[in-house]
């Protein structure tokens, strides 16, 4: 009967154990984000509904980003074109929604998802065929991506229509103190393609494909469909991030500056977030909560009165930072067991 | 297992959720004063385009005017690389930090105009340095961008006797001071129909990527003069470096340029600075403060015309601009009579107000 206790004792300290190691990092950028939500309220007057908008809102896009790296991070690729498609996707829609209504506005937004996740997805069907890795693959897009943007819309402009601001913003403006829409455009599809990696055969494919590309072929698992599907979200993804600041400015930039910094970004969220860039390891709810530190950052910085040269080695500090706190943590975990 | 990473995933929303709605709690800020206050204020500044020894320079005076003020205590920078997303974002942090004053140098001339709105609503005064937003409730405090291009332009077709051909070396392409300059440019070549432009480039204000292109022109093309739209002396350096006869070259008023046109006019070298004065951020934060406090009121548009000064009859005035100390990328109009109330050294020091 003790005996029996102990043991369920023992499994269930086990299971956490487990558990814990499989989330703690996730657990752990939640955590820091909350702790700078908390300090950042400290630091400035009112912390209300409008900052609470404004955080939301402009997380969007670092958010985004973070989903579709690391997406394709998780099956085994990087995808360096993905600042560049949201560049694209930023440039197609500011041009064709100018003028245009709600309804009008819908259906671009659709067009431009869809047509980004074949356009990636043709990109993960080239990876796969031609054995090209990816990483050289996508920095030809990168840069095929932004020139067809600079094609489409020479230089920024565009419009988009107030319905269509609202979705993404809370208000037709683009500015305001609503704060659901900004945060069920963050949350919905978060959980929609957590609940679809975490839950379906084809999502569990994508991490057995990373972790180890040959375990998975010979169990049976679809390599080929698995990599060209993460890079066909990940494009959707990216190009929602330019749907995101279509609605944010109502205004399309295809510099190319934006797609070099949007790939850095998302690179960065997707570590920072517990994506281990071999591959199969970590949940892009990490990476969500680190796209949203990116982002809190630079308010965060500028209410310190920090100077701001010295804001970027700061963020490049933190993101080391976390991960030597993480190596740590795993070292000594090792010892232990 | 699965139950408990289903009760993780649950547990860390639902501590996001707090942060939010705790956070939440707090009331929303009222902005600033409607004028007639008595301070002491808070600016803040927005500026997108760092490591530029002009938007440098801009940043100083506006701390420098602030200081000597002796109405503001604190001046809060937002300040980094980013577009107009980032702009708004940081904009909006400006608002959230409760400032009373906002000097931005815009990044879009239109892509503001809702989150200016926003910040005038809650009682901030906006005010657009360097170049103009299409905000309404903004006040523009700006070097006149057109005239800019287009008399040094025109100085550049004179010096050719109307006929030759030019290099236009641009600046951030669809940048809003670009965007005006290239309107000034068309209006001036629009009178000299025998000015062939062989070779139009944007140097994106970057004095590396401004040489890398100089020295492309210089040495492929047959160019009878260069307009710079500021990144002037790196060019002068390629003439150098290629071994080439000068050719007219207009610019502004950098430092390097300056000594070049001064110490170069022997060699032959001809040119003309056009001045595009920094200090329009200390202009800006004069007029920010005469708003905050009443004491004054001022059009929405204030318009500084540029000035032009060439080595060939103004010799004088541009030895007298000359800071034999200071980097070549300084730019030497430190002042903008009447505006400007402090001294050069103080913009030299950069120092805010309560900054040690």
């Amino acid at each position: 009967m003790s005996a029996t206790t102990g043991d369920m004792t023992r499994s269930v300290a086990e299971a956490r154990r487990r558990w814990l190691r499989m989330h703690g990092w996730t657990i752990g950028v939640w955590v820091l984000l909350a702790v700078l939500l908390a300090w950042y309220a400290t630091l400035i007057p009112a912390f209300g509904s409008f900052t609470i908008a404004s955080i939301a809102k402009n997380s969007l896009q670092t958010v985004y980003l973070a989903i579709s790296q690391g997406v394709v991070v998780i099956v085994g690729g990087i995808d360096l074109g993905a600042g560049a498609m949201m560049v694209l996707a930023n440039s197609i829609s500011a041009r064709l929604m100018d003028g245009q209504g709600f309804g009008m506005s819908m259906v671009i937004s659709a067009a431009v998802l869809a047509g980004a996740a074949l356009l990636n997805g043709f990109v993960g069907w080239i990876i796969v065929r031609s054995r090209v890795p990816d990483i050289i693959v996508t920095l030809a897009t990168l840069f095929v991506f932004s020139g067809v943007a600079l094609m489409i819309l020479p230089s920024p402009g565009g419009g988009a229509s107030g319905g269509f601001r609202a979705m993404f913003t809370g208000s037709a403006g683009g500015v305001g103190t609503n704060y659901w829409p900004s945060l069920a455009a963050l949350v919905i599809p978060l959980a929609a393609v957590s609940v679809w990696l975490r839950r379906s055969p084809r999502g569990l494919a994508l991490y057995a494909v990373g972790s180890d590309v040959n375990a998975a072929y010979l169990s049976g698992v679809n390599t080929a469909r698995a990599r060209i599907t993460a890079y066909a979200i990940g494009g959707a993804f990216a190009a929602l991030a330019g749907l995101a600041i279509t609605a944010i400015t109502a205004n399309g930039d295809p510099r190319f500056t934006n797609a070099a910094n949007g790939t850095l970004n998302s690179v960065a969220a997707v570590v920072l977030g517990g994506i281990a860039l071999t591959g199969g390891v970590g949940s892009v709810i990490g990476a969500v909560a680190a796209g949203v530190i990116l982002f809190i950052l630079n308010p965060i910085l500028t209410a310190m009165s920090i100077d701001p040269n010295t804001a970027q080695v700061i963020r490049g500090v933190l993101i080391v930072a976390v991960m030597m706190t993480a190596g740590l943590l795993e070292v000594r975990r090792r010892r232990t067991e | 297992m699965r139950m408990r990473m289903r009760r993780g995933i649950r547990w860390a929303a639902a501590l996001s959720v707090i942060a939010l709605i705790a956070a939440a709690c707090g009331d929303d800020g009222d902005g600033g004063g409607d004028g007639g206050e008595e301070g002491p204020f808070t600016i803040g500044v927005s500026n997108t385009l760092v490591g530029n020894q002009w938007r440098e320079q801009m940043i100083c005076a506006i701390k420098a005017q602030a200081r000597v003020s002796g109405v503001v205590d604190e001046v809060v920078l937002a300040n980094r690389d980013t577009d107009a997303t980032g702009q708004i974002a940081d904009i909006e942090g400006l608002i959230s930090q409760g400032v009373d004053a906002i000097i931005v140098n815009p990044a879009d001339a239109t892509a503001l105009d809702d989150v200016i709105a926003t910040a005038s609503d809650q009682g901030i005064t906006v005010v657009a340095v360097d170049q103009a937003v299409s905000a309404e409730d903004a006040y523009n405090v700006t070097n006149d961008q057109v005239a800019y291009a287009r008399l040094g332009a025109e100085w550049l077709f004179e010096q050719l006797g109307g006929s030759g051909n030019v290099a236009y070396m641009r600046g951030f392409d669809g940048h809003p001071a670009d965007t005006a300059r290239d309107q000034g440019w068309d209006e001036a070549i629009a009178n000299y129909p025998d000015i062939n432009v062989v070779s139009e480039v944007h140097t994106g204000w970057d004095p590396s990527t401004g040489a890398q292109q100089a020295l492309e022109i210089i040495t492929t093309q047959d160019v009878d003069g260069i307009w710079t739209s500021g990144i002037d002396y790196p060019v002068v350096e390629q003439f150098q470096n290629a071994d080439e006869p000068f050719v007219p070259i207009v610019g502004a008023d950098n430092n390097g340029f300056i000594e070049q046109l001064i110490e170069l006019e022997d060699g032959g070298l001809v040119g003309a600075i056009v001045t595009n004065p920094p200090p329009v951020g200390g202009v800006a934060t004069a007029i920010a403060i005469d708003l905050l406090t009443g004491a004054e009121d001022h059009p929405r548009d204030t318009l500084l015309t540029p000035e032009v000064y060439d080595n060939v009859d103004d010799l004088d005035a541009l030895e007298e601009l000359f800071l034999p100390d200071l980097p070549q990328g300084f730019v030497s109009t430190m002042e903008i009579e009447p505006w400007t109330t402090y001294t050069a050294q103080d913009v030299l020091d950069c120092k805010g107000p309560g900054e040690e």
